[in-house]
């Protein structure tokens, strides 16, 4: 529904847009759905002018259809799969996060969506030589983890400078910044957003759940639209710019006590492939950092399918780096 | 490619009245002076206005992309806000420095086993001149539970200045002691005290303005958040969605402001298939919350703290204890024996028995 303005189209003056109100004809579906003979008639203007204004207007705001095998050959030259760095992961994944699509990271507190997230950015950053965009709402982007992550793959320390100057960091907070972002990327495109040399491969958003959360549910009637907006900027993102857009999500329980993704039913429609992250229970280690994997949803692979995966995978090469002299300590005192 | 109506910050009325009169994106208000706009969609002037500025085309834009950073500057930001210590090494060591500023951490525990001591602690840490190491900032300490005792800070606070005495080596600290005095302390111990979930809240709104005020303001404390939400709350799903709103404004606040921000959360007894677990109480999604997660527990006679949940640290459990002095490490040699000795007393012990395992056995 877009209201009719003078200068919209040629032909259509401020005359005739305060005749058109005048019979009732404010937006341009009014205009295109009318009988044209008889508002010609009604506003006193020729049917041929009237004629051309619809016809104009309509080409200006209608969708236009693509054959199926020009979005075939569409999709074979510019779709890219980006390896996570943890080959378990990739397996699950088909190889990596596709582009274009939108793939969902769901878990519990501790489950390490956040460290996948980081070994993502890491891995495109500084493997791929790729700019990322990490829009962060939750304040859990640590920079040092990124340059440990970084440390553990190069001791160069010009190759791990420009891979952090690769990740470009949105914090935002609450629900209209994230969609104020959103749509600032929509509008400047990915490259102007980023300005960071290469080009985008891949967004992620840490986390959509805890913007959304605080307006779903109760008396609120805006939630669901706000997060239905959301959903179409990413995948409209993804599909425009040619990026794989990587977003995390908390879990609930369904009446069985099965583990769920958050949101509810509506958002659940929504990721293309969808991952819930738990900890492993394992009676001995308290402290362990190994997580498993399931397929939750996916167009390509069967579902339920499980891995199992260490965290500690994507800053592996140097155990020493991994920081303190109190890990080391307690090393030490380990029984070996 | 103009940005829907329905995503801008206006109260949703006024949407319905906007989407009503058929204006349904930015182009549509660009080029509207407000006494049009109030005519045609039947508002209000000052709505209008609102309407208006909050939907101008270019400022929008730009605030979505000014705080925008690279990692590069972000590892740079980091390195500058520095930590507050706790006083007990190993914890130090595990958090990596101590606590962060810039970020939220919450602190579970059972009843008795010094979450209340480690906030009164950090309170007091966080106002270390830069000299020897610390932030030379103030701090906020909103008490909801009224567990603040004013001769617990002034005994840490003395025990804080004798060691940064003892320190005291040039003549740049010895100058920083001077004003490092237990009064000081004290006296930029900002302390409030709440008593329901709605003066907590408003607390919250309030803390902008207080913290663009004081800007030397370095931590906030809530002590504790769960008091106030468990008890006489019928509508769990909307105490759901005000904590998590409260957990976003509280780390746009951490962010926007450099404070470290601490929250104290109770513990509750988690049921299912004839198991009992001792898990953090507010629920699952409260767990998202916060950015980092430290849970003090017993273990026999023996404090515990375990980093659950971090972005940056590894998961790791240490032990501590709460002497005369205050948050300190647990002595060397670790054994049953160390609790005779009346120096190494644990505080609060008398009243709260430790929950041990054979408790907990026994009762399931």
């Amino acid at each position: 529904m877009v209201v009719l303005r003078d200068g919209m189209c040629p032909g259509l003056s401020e005359e005739l847009v305060v005749a058109l109100r005048a019979a009732d004809i404010t937006t341009v579906e009014d205009l295109v759905s009318s009988d044209t003979e008889d508002l010609a008639q009604k506003c006193s203007v020729s049917y041929k002018a009237l004629l051309a204004i619809r016809r104009v207007l309509l080409a200006q705001h209608t969708a236009f259809p693509v054959s199926g095998a020009d979005l075939y050959e569409d999709l074979l030259s510019s779709t890219a799969i980006l390896s996570t760095g943890n080959p378990s992961l990739d397996k699950l994944l088909d190889s990596g996060l596709y582009t274009g699509e939108l793939t969902e990271l769901a878990g519990g507190p501790g489950s390490g969506k956040t460290q996948v997230c980081f070994g993502v950015a890491v891995n495109i950053s500084y493997q791929l030589k790729q700019s990322v965009i990490y829009v962060d709402s939750t304040g859990g982007l640590s920079a040092s983890r990124l340059l440990q992550m970084l440390q553990a793959k190069s001791c160069n320390i010009e190759e791990q400078m420009e891979a952090l100057q690769r990740i470009q960091v949105f914090p935002v907070f609450d629900i209209f910044s994230l969609l104020g972002c959103l749509h600032h990327f929509r509008c400047v495109g990915l490259q102007q957003a980023s300005a960071g040399g290469g080009s985008v491969k891949a967004v992620i958003v840490d986390s959509v759940s805890a913007v959304i959360s605080p307006i779903l549910g109760g008396k609120q009637n805006e939630g669901m639209s706000m997060m239905m907006q959301v959903a179409g900027l990413l995948k409209t993102i993804a599909k425009d710019f040619n990026v794989a857009v990587l977003v995390t999500n908390t879990v609930t329980r369904d009446g069985n006590g099965q583990l769920k993704a958050g949101m509810g039913q509506t958002w659940s429609h929504v990721p293309r492939i969808r991952i819930l992250l738990q900890r492993l229970e394992r009676p001995g280690s308290t402290c362990s950092s190994v997580r498993t994997a399931t397929l939750a949803k996916s167009s390509r692979q069967p579902c339920h399918l499980k891995e199992e995966f260490d965290l500690q995978c994507w800053g592996r090469s140097e155990e020493q780096l991994y920081g303190m002299s109190g890990k080391r300590k307690l090393e030490n005192t380990e029984p070996s | 490619m103009q940005r829907d109506v329905s995503s801008y910050a206006i109260a949703p009325s006024v949407k319905v009245k906007l989407l009503n009169a058929g204006f349904l994106s930015a182009a549509d208000l660009c080029d509207l002076r407000p006494l049009q706009l109030s005519k045609e969609a039947c508002i209000s002037q000052e709505e209008a206005v609102e309407v208006l500025q909050a939907v101008r085309c270019e400022p929008g834009q730009e605030r979505a992309a000014a705080g925008r950073l690279t990692a590069l500057e972000l590892l740079g930001r980091e390195q500058e806000l520095g930590t507050i210590v706790t006083f007990c090494s190993a914890l130090d060591m595990a958090l990596g420095g101590g606590m962060p500023v810039g970020k939220t951490t919450e602190v579970c525990g059972a009843p008795g086993v010094g979450k209340t001591q480690l906030c009164i602690q950090l309170s007091v840490d966080v106002q270390i001149p830069a000299c020897f190491g610390g932030l030379g900032g103030k701090s906020l300490y909103i008490d909801t539970e009224g567990s603040f005792l004013v001769q617990r800070a002034v005994d840490l606070a003395q025990a804080a200045v004798e060691h940064c005495g003892l320190l005291a080596e040039d003549s740049e600290q010895q100058e920083a002691l001077k004003v490092f005095t237990v009064e000081t302390i004290l006296s930029n111990l900002f302390l409030v005290r709440c008593h329901d979930y709605v003066e907590l809240l408003a607390e919250t709104y309030l803390l902008a303005d207080f913290l663009a005020q004081h800007p030397g303001v370095r931590l906030v404390v809530i002590d504790s958040i769960a008091f106030s939400f468990r008890h006489d709350f019928e509508d769990l799903s909307q105490r759901t969605r005000l904590l998590n709103g409260l957990a976003q404004r509280l780390i746009q606040m951490a962010t926007n402001h450099n404070v470290a921000v601490i929250l104290t959360n109770q513990m509750t007894t988690k049921v299912w298939s004839g198991q009992s677990k001792l898990v953090p109480a507010l629920g699952e999604s409260w767990g998202h919350a916060a950015t980092q997660r430290l849970i003090l527990h017993w273990e026999g006679t023996h404090r515990l703290a375990s980093l659950y949940k971090s972005p940056s640290q590894r998961e790791a459990t240490v032990p501590y204890q709460i002497t005369g002095q205050g948050f300190r490490d647990a002595p060397p040699s670790d054994q049953p024996k160390a609790s005779d000795d009346p120096s190494v007393r644990q505080s609060g012990s008398l009243s709260k028995r430790p929950r041990t395992e054979e408790d907990q056995s026994t009762r399931t």
